[in-house]
C-alpha cells in the first residue's frame, strides 16, 4: 500500500485552475520527484498536501486512510513537513530556535532551553562542516547567508521527524558539499522508510536522488517513470508535451534589421546574479528565459536603478549609464514595467490622469500643469493600448487588471523610452489584454525601440521575443536564436546543471 | 513584516556590536543613565531615596503599561485601547471598594475583579484583531472608546475616592522600606518568568511573519489573542499603581497613557513591526519619559513651555536612540 495517495486533487484560484484532479501514489521509502515548468502546479501540490492550502475537491490518503489536513499543524500532526520554496524562517530568531519552533519543547508554559538547545544540535550536526563560518545555534537568522537560511528551513523540516518530507527547491542556494550532504541524509530517511517529495529545477540532482518522476503539467499529471528506466530528453518531452508546434509563432529569423546597439551591459552582478553581459539592439526583443526567481526580474530591477548593481558597466546609446536611483535612469530614457502592478505601478486611489503622468513630470521637470494639456498627452498613449476607461478623472481602482497595466504602460509612451525593461508584465492579466500588450510591444520594437522581456509564461517569451537568454542561479546559461527557440530547448536550458 | 530576503548584513567580530545586537535596549539604557546624571546635576535631591520613591511611585503604571503594549508589539500588533483599560480597571476597582468598604479583604477581591476585567478587555482585543481579522490599529481604536464608554458609565465623573488602607499602602513603607520597591522588584521577576514562557517565543515568532508562522504550524490567532490578553493583565496592574498614587477614580485617568506606552516601547529599541524587542527596553522607554518630564520641571522651564519641551526632548531620546544603536551596529 502507498504511504501517501491522492485521489482527485484540484484547487483553483479565480478562474484559474492550479491543479486539476490530481492522482498521486508515493511509496515508503522512495524519492518521488515531481517535475514541471513554471506555474505547473508542483508548489500548488506541496502546499496542499502540506496544509498550507486547502484543496477545492479530493482526498489525502495516509496509509491508506483517508485524513483532513485542515491546517500545517494538522498535517505536521500527521506526520507531514515541508520546506518552503520561499522559507518559513522567523528573521530575528536564532537558527536553534527557527528548527524547533513548530514544536517547541516545554516544561508547563515555559520554552526547555536545554531541551531545545540539544535538539537543534541534533539536525545541526547533520550537516557539519557544510555549513559555513558563523553558523552556529545561536546566530540570528537574518544574519545569515542565503545559503544557510536553506540549511536551517531544511533542519527546521526535518526536526518535524515526518513520514513524509517534502522539499520544495531545497537545493536552489546550495553549495555542491552541501547537497552532497544533503543527499547523503536524504538517503538515510530513504532508508528508514520515509516518503520524500523532490522539487528541483536541476536536472542532475533529479537523477541522482530520484526513484521516480512525476511530470506536471497546466495543473494536470502527464504521468510517472522510473528515474532508472528514463531519461533527461524524455522527461523534457513530457513537460513540453503536445505543445511544441505552438513554440515558434513569431517569424523564425528577424526579419527586421538588427539596429544599433541601444543597452550593453558587462559584467554587471548584483544580489541575485553575477557576471551578466548581453547587447539589446534598437528594434529588437530580447528574451530573459528560465524558471521564476533565477535573477532574471533582479537583472531588470538593477538596470532601471531600483536595487543598483554591486559592480559592472552598462551603456545605454553609446553613454554611460549609471543605474543609482530610478529617477536618474528614467531620466536617460530607461523605462520599467513590472508585474507587480500594486507594489510598483499604480498609484491607489488616484485618478486616472495622474497615473498616467508621474513619468512625464519627471523627465520635463515640471512644476506646474494645466489638466486640459496633460489630457491631451495622456489621451493618445492610452488610445495607443486600446485602454478602456470611462473617463480620465476616474479612479485607477475602477479598471480591471489589464487595463490597469496599459495605464501604467502609457505613462511610458508619452516621452518615448530608448529601452523598455518589461519585468512580467502580464502577470494576472486576461488574455485580449496580454494580445493588446503584445501587439503594443512589437509595434514599438518596430519603431526602434530596444525591448527587454522577461515572462514567467514560457509561451509569451516564445511568441514575441527574437533571442533568449535562459537564466539559471543568477547568471545566464544559454542564448537562444532563430529557429533553437522551441519549447523544448527552452525546458531544457532551464534545467540543465547551474 | 521583516523580510528573510533582505542582504545580510555584514557580520562583526567586535563585542560592542555584538551587545548591541543581543540587546537592543543599550542605546536607551545610556540615555537613560545621562538622564539620570542630568537630573542629579540641576537637582541633588532627585536622586535621593524619596526622589527615587516618588518618581517610581508615578512611572510604574507607565512601565507595566509599556509592558503590556510591548507584547502586542512582538507579535507586529499593537493596542490603543491600552489606556483605556486602565482607565475602566481603574473605576471598576476603586467602585467595588466604595460599595464593599475598604477593609483588606474587600480590596484583595476587588484587585480580582480588577485583573478579570483587564483580561477581559484583552480577549475582546484579541478576539476583533486576531479572529476577527480587522486592522489592529483602528480596531482597538474602537474599542478604547467602546472601554472609556464604559467607565464613564460606572464613574460619570473623577473623584470617588480609593480607601485610605489602599493608597496608604501604595505609598507606604514596609521594614523601612517604601512599598513601591517591593512592587518593583516583582514586577521584574514576573518579567523574568515571562521571559522564558513559550507565548513571549512565538508571539516574537508571529511578529517575524505571519505568513511564515502559520505555514510553520504555529496556531497563529490564539498566539496573537494570547498577546492581547496578556496586555490586558499588564493593563489592569498598571491601573493598580495609578489607583494607588491618584487615591481616586477617574474615567478619563488612562486615556493619555497609551501612546506615552507606544513610545516608551518604541524608545526601548523594539521595533513596531514586531518580531524583536525586549521587554526591559520598554521599562527603561518609560523611565527615560519619567525623567524626561522630571527634567524638564527640575530645568526650570515655565509651566506653559512644558509640553513644547517635554516633546522635543522625547524626540532628542528617539532619535539618540537610533543613532546610537546603527552607529554601534554599524
Amino acid at each position: 500500500m502507498s504511504r501517501l495517495q491522492l485521489r482527485g486533487v484540484g484547487k483553483s484560484y479565480g478562474a484559474t485552475k492550479a491543479l486539476r484532479h490530481a492522482d498521486l501514489d508515493i511509496e515508503a521509502g522512495e524519492v518521488h520527484v515531481l517535475m514541471g515548468s513554471n506555474g505547473s502546479g508542483k508548489s500548488t501540490l506541496s502546499k496542499i498536501v502540506a496544509g498550507s492550502v486547502r484543496p477545492d475537491t479530493g482526498e489525502i490518503l495516509l496509509d491508506g486512510k483517508p485524513v483532513s489536513i485542515t491546517g500545517p499543524q494538522a498535517a505536521r500532526a500527521v506526520g507531514i513537513a515541508i520546506f518552503y520554496q520561499e522559507l518559513s524562517l522567523a528573521a530575528h530568531r536564532t537558527v536553534a530556535e527557527n528548527i524547533c519552533l513548530a514544536d517547541l519543547p516545554s516544561r508547563s508554559v515555559f520554552v526547555d532551553r536545554t531541551a531545545l538547545e540539544a535538539r537543534a544540535a541534533k539536525y545541526i550536526a547533520l550537516f557539519d562542516g557544510v555549513t559555513g563560518d558563523d553558523f552556529s545555534p545561536d546566530a540570528v537568522v537574518q544574519d545569515l547567508r542565503a545559503d544557510q537560511r536553506q540549511l536551517v528551513e531544511i533542519m527546521k523540516a526535518l526536526a518535524g521527524e515526518a513520514s513524509v518530507l517534502i522539499f520544495d527547491e531545497a537545493t536552489s542556494a546550495l553549495d555542491r558539499a552541501q547537497v552532497e550532504r544533503f543527499f547523503e541524509i536524504l538517503r538515510d530517511l530513504k532508508g528508514q522508510g520515509r516518503s520524500i517529495i523532490f522539487i528541483s529545477h536541476r536536472m542532475d540532482e533529479i537523477f541522482a536522488i530520484g526513484d521516480r518522476a512525476t511530470v506536471i503539467r497546466d495543473g494536470e499529471i502527464v504521468g510517472s517513470r522510473r528515474i532508472a528506466e528514463t531519461t533527461p530528453a524524455e522527461i523534457i518531452s513530457m513537460m513540453v508535451g503536445a505543445q511544441e508546434e505552438t513554440a515558434v509563432a513569431a517569424d523564425a529569423a528577424p526579419a527586421r534589421p538588427a539596429g544599433p546597439p541601444v543597452l550593453s551591459v558587462r559584467g554587471l552582478s548584483g544580489p541575485g546574479f553575477s557576471d551578466i553581459g548581453f547587447e539589446v539592439r534598437a528594434g529588437e526583443i530580447l528574451g530573459f528565459g528560465g524558471l521564476h526567481g533565477q535573477g532574471q526580474s533582479a537583472v531588470l530591477r538593477a538596470l532601471f536603478g531600483a536595487n543598483p548593481p554591486t559592480a559592472g558597466s552598462v551603456e545605454l546609446g553609446g553613454k554611460p549609464l549609471h543605474p543609482k536611483n530610478p529617477r536618474g535612469t528614467i531620466r536617460q530614457g530607461v523605462a520599467y514595467v513590472s508585474g507587480d502592478r500594486s507594489r510598483d505601478g499604480v498609484v491607489t486611489g488616484r485618478p486616472i490622469l495622474e497615473n498616467v503622468m508621474p513619468i512625464h513630470y519627471l523627465r520635463e521637470r515640471m512644476i506646474l500643469a494645466s489638466p486640459s494639456a496633460l489630457a491631451a498627452k495622456a489621451l493618445p498613449a492610452l488610445q495607443a493600448l486600446r485602454t478602456k476607461f470611462a473617463g480620465l478623472g476616474h479612479p485607477i481602482s475602477s479598471l480591471s487588471g489589464g487595463n490597469q497595466q496599459k495605464v501604467v504602460i502609457a505613462r511610458w509612451l508619452i516621452d518615448r523610452p530608448a529601452v523598455l525593461l518589461l519585468d512580467d508584465p502580464t502577470k494576472g492579466i486576461d488574455l485580449s489584454a496580454k494580445a493588446d500588450l503584445f501587439s503594443l510591444i512589437r509595434r514599438l520594437a518596430g519603431e526602434g525601440m530596444g525591448i527587454v522581456l522577461y515572462a514567467s509564461e514560457d509561451a509569451e517569451l516564445l511568441d514575441n521575443a527574437d533571442r533568449i537568454l535562459v537564466f539559471n542561479g543568477g547568471a545566464i546559461r544559454r542564448e537562444l536564436t532563430g529557429a533553437a527557440r522551441t519549447r523544448f530547448n527552452l525546458y531544457q536550458a532551464a534545467y540543465e546543471a547551474a | 513584516m521583516a523580510s528573510i530576503e533582505a542582504p545580510a548584513r555584514p557580520r562583526s567580530s567586535s563585542a560592542v556590536k555584538r551587545a548591541f545586537e543581543r540587546y537592543p535596549f543599550l542605546p536607551a539604557l545610556i540615555i537613560l543613565v545621562v538622564l539620570i546624571a542630568l537630573n542629579g546635576w540641576f537637582q541633588p535631591r532627585s536622586l535621593s531615596l524619596a526622589g527615587m520613591t516618588g518618581l517610581i511611585k508615578t512611572y510604574l503604571a507607565l512601565m507595566l503599561l509599556a509592558v503590556a503594549q510591548t507584547y502586542v508589539i512582538y507579535a507586529g500588533d499593537i493596542d490603543l485601547s491600552a489606556g483605556a483599560i486602565v482607565s475602566l480597571v481603574n473605576v471598576v476597582i476603586v467602585g467595588v471598594m466604595a460599595q464593599w468598604g475598604g477593609d483588606g479583604a474587600t480590596i484583595v477581591a476587588a484587585l480580582a475583579i480588577g485583573l478579570a476585567t483587564g483580561l477581559a478587555c484583552g480577549i475582546v482585543n484579541g478576539i476583533v484583531v486576531a479572529a476577527l481579522r480587522l486592522q489592529a490599529i483602528v480596531a482597538t481604536f474602537a474599542t478604547s472608546i467602546f472601554f472609556t464608554g464604559l467607565a464613564l458609565y460606572i464613574q460619570p465623573v473623577a473623584g470617588t475616592p480609593a480607601p485610605t488602607a489602599f493608597w496608604r499602602t501604595y505609598g507606604g513603607r514596609i521594614l523601612e522600606i517604601p512599598f513601591v520597591f517591593y512592587v518593583a522588584v516583582l514586577f521584574a521577576i514576573l518579567l523574568v518568568v515571562l521571559v522564558r514562557t513559550r507565548l513571549s517565543l512565538r508571539l516574537l515568532a508571529v511578529g517575524d511573519g505571519q505568513q511564515e508562522a502559520y505555514q510553520s504550524g504555529l496556531p497563529v490567532t490564539a498566539i496573537r489573542m494570547g498577546g492581547y490578553a496578556l496586555c490586558g493583565v499588564f493593563a489592569a496592574l498598571a491601573a493598580f499603581c495609578i489607583t494607588g498614587d491618584t487615591a481616586s477614580g477617574d474615567p478619563l485617568v488612562g486615556g493619555k497613557m497609551t501612546l506615552f506606552s507606544i513610545a516608551a516601547v518604541v524608545l526601548g529599541g523594539s521595533a513596531l513591526a514586531g518580531g524583536y524587542g525586549t521587554v526591559v527596553g520598554s521599562v527603561i522607554g518609560a523611565l527615560i519619559i519619567g525623567f524626561i518630564n522630571s527634567l524638564v520641571f527640575f530645568v526650570g522651564t515655565p509651566s506653559e513651555w512644558q509640553n513644547l519641551v517635554q516633546g522635543v526632548a522625547i524626540l532628542l531620546a528617539l532619535m539618540a536612540g537610533v543613532l546610537v544603536g546603527r552607529r554601534a551596529r554599524a
